[in-house]
């Protein structure tokens, strides 16, 4: 049996497709129903972040991160307070910090449980999907108890929080963390181990570590194909050392390291040990401390650069701000995680069927507002 | 050698031991550079002794820079030791340390320098974490590649700068493949070329989009497919 | 049929204008083209999964603009994305309305100012119908839109002739 060549076909998704998680088109070149080539083609929500932070203050630009990954606002104010404490030398206080880990990671797990209930989507669950909103919501109306806002908090500023938590709080994160605990293992259960979805992802999108390390993927999506690294751990920003949770690395338990599966399931780990981790922090969090004690009256750092980095759901989230003095950054560049694990796809999705191509693109959890920006 | 010349040297060496490579960058000729280079990196090494710093030349000292920042101390003895190295294998190449871990280098052999920063079995820059290009003024546009290691965990941001009027850079993409898009994205905002990228395209902005919106002096245009571009709506104020 | 109920002995005619009949069965099935772009698109999300459900109301989500009558514009909408919102506002079937979500659809949003590359309002190329301000607005506040646009559509005589 000779390998047949086919006609090439060359194949448009989106901008506007459901499965494509916001504006992103593909255009994928086929044979059959071979994909021999995918060319990702963004900018269909290109805001202009980079040039709003050359002309608003510094603390105005916080507002515009949140809106750059509007499924993790919290880290990205998370990476760019650090960022911006780290070239002023602002130290905060042990409450602030402790409240901004609790934050970051039920942020973290909000933005995983939306991951994988779309991941489920993509394959044709619909039923997971509703059981992770309504879990999110529940986080949601954490948010939305600390500051008001549902989706874009502005809640980290440079040298502080915006408000303090609300009282109770604390009660009622343990709550919730009491009632999601059993549901993860719910969502496990219902979809890492569900025949239908192993079959459609399991073995599928390898992807192997030095092209990974290559493309610069950072986050779960490295740490996927057993690459042990989490910037919690390796970098320490915050208080992170203090903490006690494992870094969970894609074992191929369904098949190889690195597929579609172990990045699925990757974040199914993750937001377990972000339980752990809030449950630490809540438990050692200071009962007073000021959260508006060492906001700066003025922002204006000195002249200089810096490049700080911060895990965020997606990976590792980078900002470069070149300083010239003056209460407006000179400016600022945000290395996106998304950005990189867009970039593999290329390299990953080709070979593959076409149906296999959007299991990959939901297995990488891109967003598009942070590619581009 | 003259008398003089040496005289210099001596001066420069000693200026660049205590951290102010500034002025043995300001140092015209390109010879006398250099040698000072190479002998502050054997005094560095132990393999010659510190000249005596000559009394006739202006000795300000110079202790603005360097305060401040003990705590991190290792990170700091890393990249210098990076940037030795670097000095060591190109020296014509690089062109000045910069003070806050981060070093300047000739757009010329850039492409020789991060293969060999990539392979170099000391280094191993793996992962090219962040590429930006910035428009510093007058006229001079940089490129920015922070670098890290994720075998040795040490990082080092090279800095390129080249004129607007010939903005051309070796592109790196075949190096680290992030690059490809990071270039990209760079051409896109500031439009340095990349020279020898595959697919210099820009990445996120229409492809018939005029100028380049990070340089300093962008203006925006005024419509786009017949779609106008305002600045405001009417009756706003 | 909600209001009818119960209400008669035996079998019964209504007496009805047609327009009326036609507008108010298009009213309370709107199904909706989900167009959403960033944020806002999420809270469209919520608003129609679990604990918003906007399927009670009739409102379904479609994802081709052939199926569906009303087209929400939820996120920020860029120039290279204009072209795109215009093709699939044409090829929605009338009649169709179309609701801006969010302040960026309404007016460009925080992006008014320097955005370069962003449309300030969807209304510059397509017409629409109900607009919903907030950065994002809630889900409440999609309903509350959507809620408003089937009173709109209530209003409509899509049999009478429109003098000029």
């Amino acid at each position: 049996m000779g390998l047949v060549h086919g006609e090439e076909m060359v194949l448009n998704i989106g901008p506007q497709h459901p499965a494509t998680h916001g504006v992103l088109r593909l255009q994928v070149r086929t044979d059959g129903e071979v994909v021999s080539q995918i060319t990702p083609y963004m900018g269909y929500l290109h805001r202009c972040f980079e040039k709003h932070c050359e002309n608003v203050t510094y603390e105005q630009v916080i507002p515009y991160t949140d809106r750059c990954d509007y499924l993790s606002s919290m880290s990205m104010n998370f990476g760019y307070v650090v960022a911006m404490e780290r070239l002023m030398d602002i130290k905060v206080n042990e409450r602030v910090e402790h409240i901004r880990v609790v934050m970051a990671e039920l942020q973290r797990i909000a933005s995983h449980l939306l991951c994988t209930g779309v991941f489920g989507l993509d394959l044709g669950a619909f039923t997971p999907f509703l059981w992770a909103l309504r879990d999110r919501e529940r986080i949601l109306d954490l948010f939305e108890f600390t500051c008001g806002a549902r989706l874009l908090y502005n809640y980290m500023w440079v040298g502080g929080l915006s408000h303090d938590i609300p009282v109770g709080f604390v009660e009622s994160t343990f709550e919730f963390l009491d009632y999601f605990e059993p549901k993860i293992d719910e969502l496990e259960n219902i979809l890492a181990h569900n025949k239908i979805l192993v079959e459609r992802s399991a073995d599928i999108g390898v992807m192997p570590k030095d092209i990974a390390i290559s493309y610069g993927v950072t986050g779960p999506n490295l740490r996927a194909s057993g690459v042990k690294w989490d910037l919690r751990k390796n970098d320490s920003y915050s208080i992170y050392d203090r903490f006690e949770f494992d870094i969970p690395i894609g074992e191929g338990k369904k098949g190889t390291v690195g597929d579609c599966w172990d990045r699925f399931y990757v974040r199914i780990l993750e937001m377990r040990e972000s339980v752990k981790i809030i449950r630490q922090a809540l438990a050692s969090m200071p009962k007073d401390g000021d959260v508006h004690q060492s906001l700066p009256k003025k922002i204006r750092p000195p002249k200089g650069s810096v490049y700080a980095r911060t895990e965020t759901p997606r990976g590792d989230l980078g900002y470069y701000i070149e300083s010239d003095g003056s209460p407006i950054p000179y400016r600022l560049k945000m290395r996106s995680p998304a950005f990189t694990a867009l970039s593999v796809m290329d390299e990953i999705a080709a070979g593959w069927l076409l149906s296999d191509v959007l299991a990959i693109l939901g297995s990488l959890d891109i967003v598009l507002g942070e590619i581009d920006r | 050698m003259s008398q003089e010349k040496e005289k210099l040297i001596a001066e420069l060496v000693n200026k660049g031991l205590d951290g102010d490579m500034d002025s043995v960058n300001a140092c015209e000729d390109r010879v006398t550079r250099s040698k000072v280079k190479a002998m502050i990196m054997k005094i560095k090494k132990g393999s010659l002794d510190r000249p005596q710093m000559p009394v006739s030349l202006s000795d300000t000292p110079n202790e603005s820079d360097d305060t401040g920042k003990t705590d991190d101390k290792t990170t700091e003895d890393i990249s210098q030791k990076i940037k030795n190295m670097l000095l060591d294998n190109f020296p014509d190449e690089t062109d000045e340390t910069g003070q806050d871990g981060h070093m300047y280098v000739r757009p010329d052999k850039w492409l020789d320098i991060a293969t060999w920063l990539k392979t170099e079995s000391s280094l191993l820059f793996d992962s090219l974490q962040c590429q930006m290009g910035i428009d510093v003024g007058e006229d001079i546009l940089e490129s920015r590649y922070n670098l890290h290691s994720m075998v040795h965990d040490h990082y080092l941001e090279v800095r390129i700068r080249v004129a607007r009027s010939n903005a051309k850079i070796p592109s790196v993409e075949q190096v680290w493949r992030i690059a490809d898009w990071f270039e990209r994205e760079t051409y896109d905002m500031l439009g340095i070329e990349y020279v020898g990228h595959r697919d210099l395209r820009r990445i996120l902005l229409p492809d018939d989009w005029e100028g380049w919106p990070l340089r300093k002096d962008y203006k925006e245009q005024e419509t786009y497919h017949g779609i106008v571009v305002p600045k405001m709506k009417e009756g706003w104020d | 049929m909600g209001l009818l109920t119960n209400k008669f002995q035996q079998d019964n005619v209504v007496v009805e204008k047609l327009d009326k009949l036609l507008s108010w069965s298009r009213s309370t099935s709107p199904w909706f083209f989900q167009f959403g772009t960033a944020c806002c698109a999420i809270e469209m999300m919520a608003a129609a999964a679990s604990r918003h459900d906007l399927m009670r109301l009739g409102i379904i989500p479609r994802s081709s603009p052939r199926q569906a009558d009303v087209m929400i514009v939820a996120g920020t909408v860029t120039m290279k994305m204009a072209i795109r919102v215009k093709k699939l506002y044409e090829q929605m079937a009338d009649p169709k309305y179309v609701v801006a979500m969010g302040s960026c659809a309404t007016s460009g949003g925080p992006y008014w100012q320097h955005g370069y590359h962003v449309l300030k309002g969807v209304d510059i190329v397509i017409p629409v119908d109900v607009y919903v301000p907030g950065c994002p607005p809630r889900p409440e506040s999609l309903i509350e839109g959507l809620l408003k646009l089937q009173e709109q559509i209530l209003e409509d005589r899509p049999l009478t002739r429109k003098m000029a």
